[in-house]
């Protein structure tokens, strides 16, 4: 499913412009993610200084995916993106244990936020074809989602850089976005 | 750092009875003209180079076959060099009846122009190889590579340990350099390392630029960016220009080396001039800096040069 098809099934939606916004600590996924749902090369990708934009128009509607770099020094940037964000993508490296606790930590501190209020969580428990990496079941216990009472969420495993799972978690996100 | 200017000739690629008009009336072949008329570096080896190209005689398409495979198998060596370069001025020798007896200077001047060609051909092949070679911690190889690159940066600050927060002192995300590297692998490193080897006082220069509390940046994350810009710019052959200009002979992957650190230099200076409020202007600044790198390159004369003054301060 790329960008455009997205597109497509959000045209019932009476907003004409829509903001997912992709966050997650470096080294994610979140870059990869974005190329391939922009159907681009992902075999090139470099760590992200600042942020990446992809935007599809059709029709006098706009979807705009904003992909805001995970380094921690990047971090305190992130609060410039929220506001009117559709739908809130989380990225998570499921083979990256030892930094599971601080991707958590840096999750919770987000749904704390009042600008994010209420906004469409979806998780994606990434890089399942490595060795080491623990089930979305796992992921989603270690960040206490089973905990949020205040929004939607969902957690979809996926192995981005084959783009696998991408597309069923946008799905997802398609159906979620609250009309405002 | 300065670009440097030439005078340049327009070059006209003819149609088929303007070349045949040509060819009888200054008895020689458009291949011929080019290297007599055009300058040499750039201006030349583009014109070469599109000529070729554009040929449709059956012997110089089956040289421009043969040189490819060459190049594509990275088999152009010190060694093979001589032996290919004079099957090639032979080729087209014979193929376009030119004397070399009575146009000495021929062969010489074209001979440079098929070094240049496919010396880049097989650049892009070899850049290709070690950007698609992951950064691999198991690898000593790469390991030693790395910390050499510590060391070179900050020679007086030992580092307290292989994973350590302090990497994040030279611009890297956390405190494991491995997973920065993603797309542009090995070569991402390699390019870092030349700079910091072979200009060291304007890789210090900037990297204490980029520790700038304003203008601060992230030096080895910017430099991985700054890879594959230069790949771009290899990859879709804006860099001949400046390739064509600056090698002597057979370009190597010190020319690509020399490129990079050309760029990074130059990107230092413009982000500062940008004045950015913070390191999120990161793809706005880059991409109006790779513009004006391309205008630049879409000069036939441009060749860039790195002031070594600037090493000596």
């Amino acid at each position: 499913m790329g960008l455009l098809s997205i597109l497509r099934k959000l045209r019932s939606n009476p907003d004409k412009e829509l903001r997912l916004l992709l966050l997650g600590l470096d080294n994610a996924g979140k870059t990869t993610i974005l190329k391939s749902l922009a159907s681009e090369d992902i075999t090139q990708v470099t760590p992200t200084q600042g942020f990446n934009i992809k935007s599809v128009q059709s029709e006098g509607f706009k979807l705009n995916v904003w992909d805001i770099g995970g380094a921690r020094k990047i971090r305190p940037y992130w609060r410039n993106y929220f506001e009117n964000t559709d739908v809130l993508i989380y990225v998570v490296d499921s083979a990256d244990i030892k930094r599971l606790e601080e991707t958590g930590q840096e999750l919770s501190e987000l749904l704390l936020e009042e600008k994010l209020r209420g906004v469409p969580l979806l998780v994606y428990a990434n890089k399942q074809d490595l060795g080491q990496a623990v089930t979305a079941a796992e992921i989603a216990e270690g960040l206490g989602l089973h905990n949020i009472k205040d929004r939607d969420w969902q957690i979809q495993s996926c192995i981005a850089t084959e783009g696998k799972g991408v597309k069923e978690g946008l799905e997802w996100a398609c159906k979620n976005i609250k009309r405002k | 750092m300065f670009r440097f200017k030439r005078k340049s000739t327009i070059s006209i690629q003819h149609g088929p009875i303007v070349k045949w008009l040509l060819r009888h009336t200054t008895r020689m072949c458009e291949l011929q003209r080019i290297c007599y008329g055009e300058l040499c570096g750039a201006p030349r080896t583009l014109a070469v180079e599109e000529s070729l190209k554009l040929s449709r005689n059956a012997n110089i398409k089956t040289l421009i076959v043969y040189l490819n495979d060459f190049a594509d198998q990275r088999a152009i060596t010190k060694q093979t060099k001589q032996k290919i370069l004079k099957e090639a001025i032979v080729t087209i020798l014979v193929t376009k009846k030119i004397n070399p007896t009575a146009h000495p200077d021929f062969a010489k001047s074209f001979g440079k122009c098929i070094e240049l060609i496919w010396g880049y051909r097989q650049l892009c092949v070899e850049c290709e190889e070690l950007r698609k070679t992951p950064y691999d911690a198991d690898n000593p190889e790469h390991e030693l590579l790395l910390l050499k690159l510590w060391n070179l940066l900050m020679p007086y600050e030992p580092l307290d340990a292989r994973v350590t927060k302090q990497w994040q002192h030279i611009g890297f995300q956390g405190d494991d350099p491995k997973t920065d590297f993603r797309g542009m692998g090995i070569l991402g490193l390699e390019n870092l390392v030349y700079f910091a080897q072979e200009y060291p006082s304007a890789a210090t220069h900037v990297l204490s630029h980029s520790t700038h509390p304003r203008y601060g940046y992230a030096f080895a994350i910017v430099g991985i960016n700054l890879t594959s810009m230069a790949l771009r710019l290899l990859r879709d052959g804006s860099a001949k220009t400046h390739i064509y200009n600056s090698s002597k002979s057979f370009p190597t992957i010190r020319a690509f080396h020399q490129l990079y650190c050309y760029l990074f230099y130059e990107f230092d200076g413009f982000w500062i001039d940008s004045k950015p409020s913070n390191m999120m202007e990161f793809s706005s600044i880059q991409e109006k800096f790779e513009n004006s790198i391309r205008m630049a390159l879409a000069d036939s004369s441009t060749v860039f040069r790195i002031n070594i003054s600037v090493d000596n301060v």
